[in-house]
């Protein structure tokens, strides 16, 4: 009940908090000739100067960058406020002009990613599923291996659970990955980008994994054997798949070549505060998910193997 | 306690040479397959790297699939799984399919010289490396994984379907640098990523399998 609220607020709060920039991303997309606005974050400090329609504002955006702030005083804003809304740029005075007001005084606010916009919320969804599927192939390896040292028949069913909700929260990054290529890029699938091609692979694997199971015929001990030894070699591709191959050739996917990923040998994230502590948020809610449902899976199967001994 | 493993699965393909001929008939109608498709075309080095890398995967998997097949059919598995350590067992297969591969590799390059003008290797120590390291990848891979299809049901078209996704990230590799290799020759530099990948990958692969060869073979 309490992970439900919070998993509810942590996904209502990705969606709902605003996403702005700073002074910098409104002059860039002007000089560019970029008719669409971003919208900027701003804080209104002193009043400069006052006149019937128009107040003029010095005020700081979110790097803290100080620049003359044009406001119609319909908008009814005051100094102190923080403001999120739509800009333009004047190039001779180098001053801006508030457009309009989207929100007042917002409790949190994400950063603009150039190029990205709202399309960068995605982040706090596709970054979390891709890290639980590899949690999850790593859960279900480890009880692969416990199940060949033990031969407890309670592993390999923790190990089919792992590794089909792994199966399963791929599917989910690389549909949310796929969807997202679609309005960042441009199509939905391109085959010269080598993470697209790499987690398809992935999930052949564990398709290949899953028919497996079906098609061994023998005692379920023996199956179980099998199939743990299969899982366990396929876990050995996916670091050379999540991790090597799409580091080391080219591609427009954060984390390939020079640009730092998420996670990268030195440790460093690249990632606005507000932004990332929103995604480890996403990420332990995601984790507790895996387990929560890894945990009805088994118990479901337990219960069906009581009532159904010969089902199969 | 390797060797004798190894000698008795050469003496049986020498007797019988089930395993060359049809791979290397294999690789004939392949090569005359893509010839016949693509008369008289220019084909690019990235192309031609593919179509040599997919007969080389294919036609490993058509001449090893049968390695631990064979053994179940004829009933001889008990015998082997008496005689020999299952570390006797495996190193065996493996050099027996290793070798078996490479020959066919070697086959393959030879042929495809023949029939296409546009095979052309710049390095040839380069290529060889990445024929090496490709094919120790692949036959290791294949050695456990033909053991444990012997175990299954299905057992004609299951070893591709198991095999091929876990060979990727070899198979991405390889095509890459010998793409590299036949468009530019000798460039160290630009292959060094690959050759890491196909090296660290093989290693990975191998130990992984030779340590859970033990639990495919007992009973």
């Amino acid at each position: 009940m309490i992970f439900a609220l919070c998993f509810g607020t942590s996904i209502f709060l990705s969606f709902s908090t605003p996403v702005a920039g700073g002074f910098r991303d409104t002059a860039m997309l002007m000089m560019l000739g970029v008719s669409k606005q971003t919208p900027v974050a701003v804080t209104l400090g002193n009043r400069i100067s006052d006149s019937s329609s128009i107040s003029t504002y010095s005020s700081k955006d979110r790097f803290d960058a100080e620049r003359i702030l044009h406001v119609p005083n319909s908008f009814a804003l005051q100094s102190g406020m923080t403001v999120v809304g739509e800009c333009s740029f004047t190039p001779s005075d180098s001053s801006y002009t508030l457009m309009n007001v989207q929100r007042v005084n917002p409790a949190m606010i994400f950063p603009l990613i150039q190029g990205l916009g709202e399309l960068g919320r995605n982040i706090l969804f596709h970054v979390p599923m891709s890290f639980i599927a590899f949690i999850a192939f790593l859960v279900g390896t480890f009880y692969s291996i416990l199940f060949l040292r033990k031969g407890n028949l309670k592993y390999d069913l923790h190990a089919r659970a792992a590794s089909s909700l792994g199966l399963m929260f791929t599917t989910l990054a690389t549909v949310t990955g796929s969807i997202w290529a679609r309005f960042s890029w441009g199509k939905f699938w391109d085959w010269d980008e080598p993470r697209e091609t790499s987690i398809l692979v992935l999930l052949l694997i564990y398709i290949a994994y899953f028919l497996l199971r079906s098609l061994l015929e023998d005692t379920e001990e023996k199956k179980a054997r099998l199939a743990a030894v299969y899982n366990i070699i396929a876990f050995a591709t996916v670091p050379f798949l999540m991790f090597v191959l799409p580091r080391i050739t080219r591609s427009l996917h954060p984390g390939s070549g020079s640009e730092a990923p998420v996670i990268n040998l030195s440790g460093k994230t690249h990632i606005d505060p507000s932004f990332s502590l929103f995604l480890w948020i996403n990420v332990a809610c995601f984790a507790i998910l895996f387990f929560i449902i890894k945990d009805l899976y088994i118990r479901i199967e337990t219960i069906r193997q009581q009532r159904e001994p010969n089902y199969d | 306690m390797i060797s004798p493993v190894l000698r008795k699965e050469l003496r049986i393909e020498l007797r019988n040479r089930y395993g060359t001929s049809a791979v290397v008939m294999f690789l004939l109608v392949t090569v005359v397959t893509i010839a016949f498709a693509a008369p008289g075309e220019q084909i690019p080095p990235p192309l031609m790297s593919a179509f040599f890398w997919i007969t080389v995967f294919f036609g490993t998997m058509t001449g090893l699939s049968r390695s631990f097949v064979s053994e179940e059919e004829r009933g001889t598995i008990l015998l082997l799984r008496l005689y020999a350590k299952p570390e006797a067992v495996f190193w065996g297969k493996f050099i027996y399919n290793l070798l078996l591969s490479l020959s066919l590799a070697f086959t393959a390059v030879i042929i495809f010289a023949f029939f296409f003008k546009d095979f052309i290797v710049r390095d040839y120590v380069m290529f060889s490396l990445q024929l090496l390291l490709g094919i120790v990848g692949t036959a290791g891979i294949v050695t456990i994984l033909s053991a444990l299809v012997a175990r299954a049901s299905q057992k004609g078209a299951l070893l591709p379907v198991l095999a091929l996704p876990v060979l990727f990230p070899l198979v991405i590799a390889v095509t890459d640098a010998t793409t590299i290799t036949m468009e530019s020759g000798s460039a160290w530099i630009a292959v060094r990523g690959d050759i890491l990948v196909l090296f660290s990958f093989d290693i990975a692969l191998i130990l992984i399998s030779y340590v859970l060869f033990n639990f495919i073979w007992q009973d």
